[in-house]
């Protein structure tokens, strides 16, 4: 096991390498640099020149990747060109915000998806299916900066119940973070139900048409049985799986909500220094959420035979 | 059911905390909320900065000049101040008693340490090169002459050597004390002179600054960045909050007393709402149509001069600003001293002068790439209006929206056929038609390369008679609207919200709130 | 076979949505593009159906034309990013070998972005017009349906029908398309209609992030983005292309299952 646990962790290694050759590339191939950003229209080009050079951005370009290549290997991000602050203590900061929010989501969309999704595809083709399907699709095509700010306006504003802007760490106050944390796990979790019912719906559509649910059927076994013994428990299976590719992406992508919501995430911290061309945040959070990505999917791997019984069995 | 029911309660029990916490941290202080649309860079002042940076640190620091209301400029830290007759040394008197954060007494050696500091290129002020050989002037030698007395000697003369002391951007070239750096030479945080102290900072969340109890305030009224400034609230907080409308709902709920930089549209929806009271101040940040005069096809000034007869200037200026701002074509701002009946004169539309003009070039369609941006709506507005009226005139205009950073960088590089623009704030006109004027070989993001207005634009720089200057800038503006480098649209309007109980607040030229003098109604 | 009525309505859907975008190629009830600077931000009426947006465009004309682009850039983009990866996967997945493992470790380290962050950055590269959004998003959504084929084509290499197909002389491509490939159309059927519906509200959260297809052509993307100062008090705006996006969705969600169902071979077995 603990080898094995090894060897998927060293085959990362040339995904994270490369993510890391093709982030510091990318960042760079992106028109405009933080030195403009910084000096706006009135850039003295002599005056821009300096500040280059004191940020090391004259330097050829495999050079720079060289130097933060080799600082990476000491854990060391650099630092933020716009704040000065060390990049890797503010993602891991800003990654708490984030984390829990997609964990908390994720778990609530899971927990209404999969029985949504079995009960879909066990009366496939009927009027439930349809229902199910339709607001399944209906959450998942709703944007999700529009349905925040839906939720804000009617929970914030109209009722008064929950607080509009700001933002408390769980560690100065529990109530206080978790009033905070309502309106963005919600909005998350309605549009992650979209996305999970219908993974799920296919997933048990799969499993109904197997054997030993017709056999189990023919012995007898009254209905609900086998739904809750047969068929979930495999069909839970492939959901896991996307489950974790969901997981993954959500860090990065959660960028609109944390915008709408003001909460001092992982993905608004990315698109903020995209926009303002800050190079070693802009390669520290990338670099971080492809490695976040990667531990996240070889969990769900290590996981997945306590969820599929056939694996489990053989 | 059971577990909805659980739900229920604990959800109702979080709200009743919320509220306990609420009311228990309530009337201990006063506190005004403020919403920042992104976080500030530094507390650094003049060097890692921007607008909203300026506009927090302008709370806590102070200069021996400011700006006024009007852009001339007023004393702040100094009483008074002499210049010799060869225009090469000023002598600063220094107020008395003027206290820094910690509590010391500013002295004559605070201001020349201060600007020692300033001019010690490992500073990284941002306005060194003013002092530099393609600059304003040298500076020559700074001395205390006295402990409430600087002299402060020239290398030549110069109009520009207090508006740019005064420029916010260059932090205000403020006098801060020794303790604001360590031993090392390293930036700590600012102890400052001003109405507050900056108070926490939460990177992504917010900066607190907190009422100043031993300010020493300026007798005259409140102008500009200075006059009287004592704080009337304990501390002003400025939340991060980048998302427009989040910021609306803040302000609506309650949870936000001021909006600044508000967008326009937000500015219609707010201005009906009933506990809102909403600020329109014009600003001096500029909105333009920008040609590339070396392009091939722009290269002929008819073509320039049709778009700019095809385009419906007020009707721009009234959509995209929603009546908060005037047309104006000049490159000087409508709120300069020295806009006069000359600047007025611009341009009319007229569809048929246009048509005869496109006629003449041999224009048959051939499209013109206009770059835009959506980080300023009325930029990217008056972008989709231009191309709308020019289309009626014949003109082919196709939209490319870029975000900020990318357009800086075609317009740093010249590389572009046209592009709406907006220029921040000058406040010496000399500078105005700086940010213009100057040779594309060296200088590529200059728009209008002309030989005699950049001899003008010295001349206007070295002497201080406002009859000669004006004359100056009166020739310069007949001749930039003759070569249309660009079109000037409008300047803009600075534009907050605030929540009644917020009593005493005044917007100015500058995209900066300022929150000494305010106070809030309970 | 029987025509369900799940098949029947998304079909009805997908069949007005065509019909939309090809009718507003020839006609729309007004110049979408045309500024009205006295008639803004009108509610529904006789004469704008569905009302005019903030430059007194009228929205049912903006509407009907945002469908043939959205319908565009939608269908650009699952055709490339399922063409791609597709024949990524399979490659892949047959060949094993060193070649496997460079295209997947990439394939990975591309999968290890988050979609719409990749896409901006690309965007910002290319530069925010069509071809921009097509690329990006199709390059953002190309490693998924890479790894769900090579993962079909793994797990059915060694089969015994597989095996007898080679051992009757048939070709290694002859066996891929004829007997491997069809096993992976489930799962790319699934990961296609998921990928139409986020490209249509990618772009849409692009344009909220501050990029997007150069407006004044309009999209349903770019104009729910631009409807969202207006919520409160122009909803029509909004209302509009957000229940566009939200039909066409159940529509091809709907005809995806449908062809799942027709194409999947352990179906037709039965």
């Amino acid at each position: 096991m603990i080898g094995y646990l090894l060897r998927r962790l060293v085959t990362t290694i040339p995904t994270l390498l490369i993510v890391a050759i093709a982030v510091f590339l990318l960042v760079r191939l992106i028109p405009g640099d933080p030195v403009q950003v910084m000096l706006g229209d009135a850039a003295d080009p002599a005056q821009a020149a300096l500040l280059k050079q004191q940020l090391g951005l004259d330097r050829p370009v495999p050079i720079q990747f060289l130097y933060w290549l080799e600082r990476l290997a000491h854990g060391d991000l650099g630092h933020s060109i716009t704040n000065g602050l060390p990049v890797l203590p503010l993602i891991l900061e800003r990654f708490q915000v984030s984390a829990v929010i997609v964990l908390i989501a994720v778990a609530i969309a899971a927990c209404i998806a999969v029985p949504a999704g079995l009960i879909a595809a066990w009366r496939q083709n009927s009027a439930v299916d349809l229902i199910i399907v339709g607001s399944a699709t209906l959450l998942l095509s709703i944007p999700s900066f529009w349905l925040g700010l839906l939720l804000l306006l009617l929970f914030g504003l109209k009722l008064k119940w929950l607080p509009v802007v700001g933002y408390v760490p769980f560690s100065e106050s529990f109530a206080g973070a978790a009033l905070f944390m309502v309106l963005p796990v919600v909005t998350l979790a309605m549009i992650e139900v979209g996305v999970l019912t219908r993974m799920a719906r296919a997933a048990s559509i799969e499993v109904l048409r197997l054997e030993y649910v017709t056999h189990a059927r023919a012995k007898g076994v009254p209905e609900w049985r086998v739904l809750a013994r047969h068929v979930l428990p495999n069909a839970f299976a492939p959901t896991w799986t996307l489950i974790g590719l969901v997981l993954g992406h959500l860090l990065g992508g959660i960028a609109v909500i944390e915008t709408v919501f003001t909460l001092p995430g992982l993905g608004r911290l990315l698109v903020d220094s995209i926009f303002a061309r800050d190079y070693p945040v802009v390669q520290g959070c990338l670099l971080f959420t492809a490695l976040i990505y990667v531990v996240v999917n070889l969990i769900v791997d290590l996981c997945y035979p306590l969820f599929d019984p056939r694996v489990a069995a053989a | 059911m059971k577990k909805g029911r659980r739900a229920h309660w604990l959800f109702a029990g979080l709200v009743l905390a919320a509220l306990l916490a609420d009311a228990a941290s309530a009337g201990a202080e006063t506190l005004l909320r403020a919403r920042l649309n992104a976080d500030i860079r530094s507390t650094d002042p003049g060097t890692n900065r921007d607008a909203n940076t300026d506009g927090v640190i302008a709370h806590v620091v102070e200069g021996l000049v400011a700006f006024r209301d009007d852009t001339s400029v007023g004393p702040m830290l100094a009483d008074s101040w002499t210049v010799s007759d060869d225009g090469r040394t000023y002598t600063f008197k220094l107020r008395q008693g003027v206290k820094f954060h910690n509590g010391a007494v500013m002295s004559a050696s605070d201001v020349v340490w201060s600007l020692e500091r300033w001019l010690d290129p490992a500073t990284q002020w941002r306005c060194l090169s003013e002092f530099g050989p393609s600059g304003i002037a040298r500076i020559e030698k700074i001395v205390a002459v006295d402990p409430q007395t600087v002299t402060v000697t020239l290398d030549q003369p110069t109009a520009l050597f207090l508006p740019t002391l005064a420029r916010p951007d260059c932090g205000q070239t403020a006098i801060l004390h020794r303790e604001s750096v360590g031993a090392d030479g390293k930036w700590i945080a600012p102890i400052g002179t001003g109405p507050f102290k900056l108070g926490e900072w939460k990177r992504g969340q917010y900066v607190d600054v907190i009422k100043f109890d031993a300010y020493s305030s300026r007798s005259e009224p409140r102008t500009g960045l200075t006059g009287a400034k004592t704080a009337a609230v304990d501390r002003v907080r400025f939340n991060v909050i980048p998302d427009s409308a989040a910021a609306k709902a803040g302000l609506l709920s309650g949870a936000l007393d001021v909006i600044m930089s508000l967008s326009i549209p937000d500015m219609d929806d707010l201005k009906t709402r009933p506990d809102v009271q909403v600020s329109a101040t014009p600003s001096l940040s500029m909105t333009g149509l920008l040609f590339q005069t070396r392009d091939p096809l722009l290269q002929d000034a008819r073509i320039r001069r049709a778009i700019a007869l095809a385009l419906d200037m007020p009707q721009i200026v009234d959509v995209v600003m929603e009546g908060t701002a005037k047309a104006n074509n000049s490159a000087l701002p409508i709120g300069s001293p020295f806009h006069g009946s000359v600047q007025e004169q611009g341009y009319q539309q007229d569809l048929t002068e246009a048509k005869t003009l496109l006629k003449a070039a041999g224009y048959r369609g051939q499209p013109i790439k206009l770059i835009t941006n959506k980080r300023y709506s009325f930029v990217f507005d008056a972008a989709v209006l231009v191309q709308e009226m020019a289309r009626a005139a014949g003109i082919n205009i196709e939209l490319e929206v870029l975000d900020w950073a990318a357009q800086l960088d075609r317009y740093n590089r010249g590389d572009y056929q046209a592009m709406t623009f907006i220029y921040s704030a000058r406040l010496d006109p000399s500078l105005s038609f700086e940010m213009l004027t100057g040779p594309k070989a060296t200088q590529p993001r200059k728009v209008w390369d002309n030989a005699e207005a950049q001899a003008m634009l010295r001349q206007s720089m070295l002497t201080s008679d406002p009859a000669k200057r004006q004359a100056l800038f009166d020739e310069m503006h007949r001749r930039f609207i003759a070569d249309v480098p660009m079109i000037v649209l409008f300047n803009g309007s600075e534009l907050t919200a605030l929540r009644k109980a917020v009593k005493g607040y005044a917007g100015w030229l500058f995209p900066q709130a300022r929150f000494w003098g305010v106070s809030l109604q309970p | 076979m029987r025509i369900r009525a799940n098949t029947a309505i998304g079909g009805i859907l997908i069949a007005l949505l065509g019909g939309t975008a090809l009718a507003a190629v020839a006609w729309t009830p007004f110049d979408p593009l045309r500024v009205n600077l006295r008639a803004r931000l009108q509610p529904p009426s006789a004469q704008h159906w569905l009302g005019t947006d903030e430059f007194g465009r009228d929205v049912l004309s903006r509407i009907m034309a945002g469908a043939s682009t959205s319908v565009l850039v939608a269908v650009a983009t699952v055709v490339l990013a399922v063409t791609v990866g597709v024949l990524i996967g399979s490659v892949s997945g047959y060949w094993r070998g060193w070649a496997d493992r460079l295209i997947m470790a990439v394939n990975d380290a591309l999968l290890a972005f988050p979609g719409i962050l990749l896409a901006l950055g690309v965007m910002i590269v290319i530069g925010a017009n069509s071809i921009g959004i097509v690329l990006a998003l199709a390059l953002a959504y190309m490693p998924s349906v890479a790894r769900v084929v090579r993962g079909t084509v793994l797990s059915l290499r060694e089969k015994e029908y597989i095996e007898a197909s080679r051992v009757l002389g048939n070709s290694e491509l002859y066996s891929l398309l004829r007997h491997v490939l069809p096993n992976a159309v489930a799962p790319v059927a699934v990961l296609a209609t998921s990928m139409f519906g986020w490209v249509l509200l990618a772009e849409s959260a692009l344009s909220f992030l501050g990029l997007g297809v150069p407006p004044p052509a309009p999209t349903w993307g770019n104009m729910l983005a631009a409807s969202r100062p207006y919520m409160e008090n122009a909803a029509w705006l909004s209302i509009a292309p957000g229940l566009c996006i939200a039909l066409t969705l159940l529509g091809i969600n709907l005809l995806g299952d449908a062809l799942r169902d027709r194409l999947d071979p352990r179906m037709a077995q039965r």
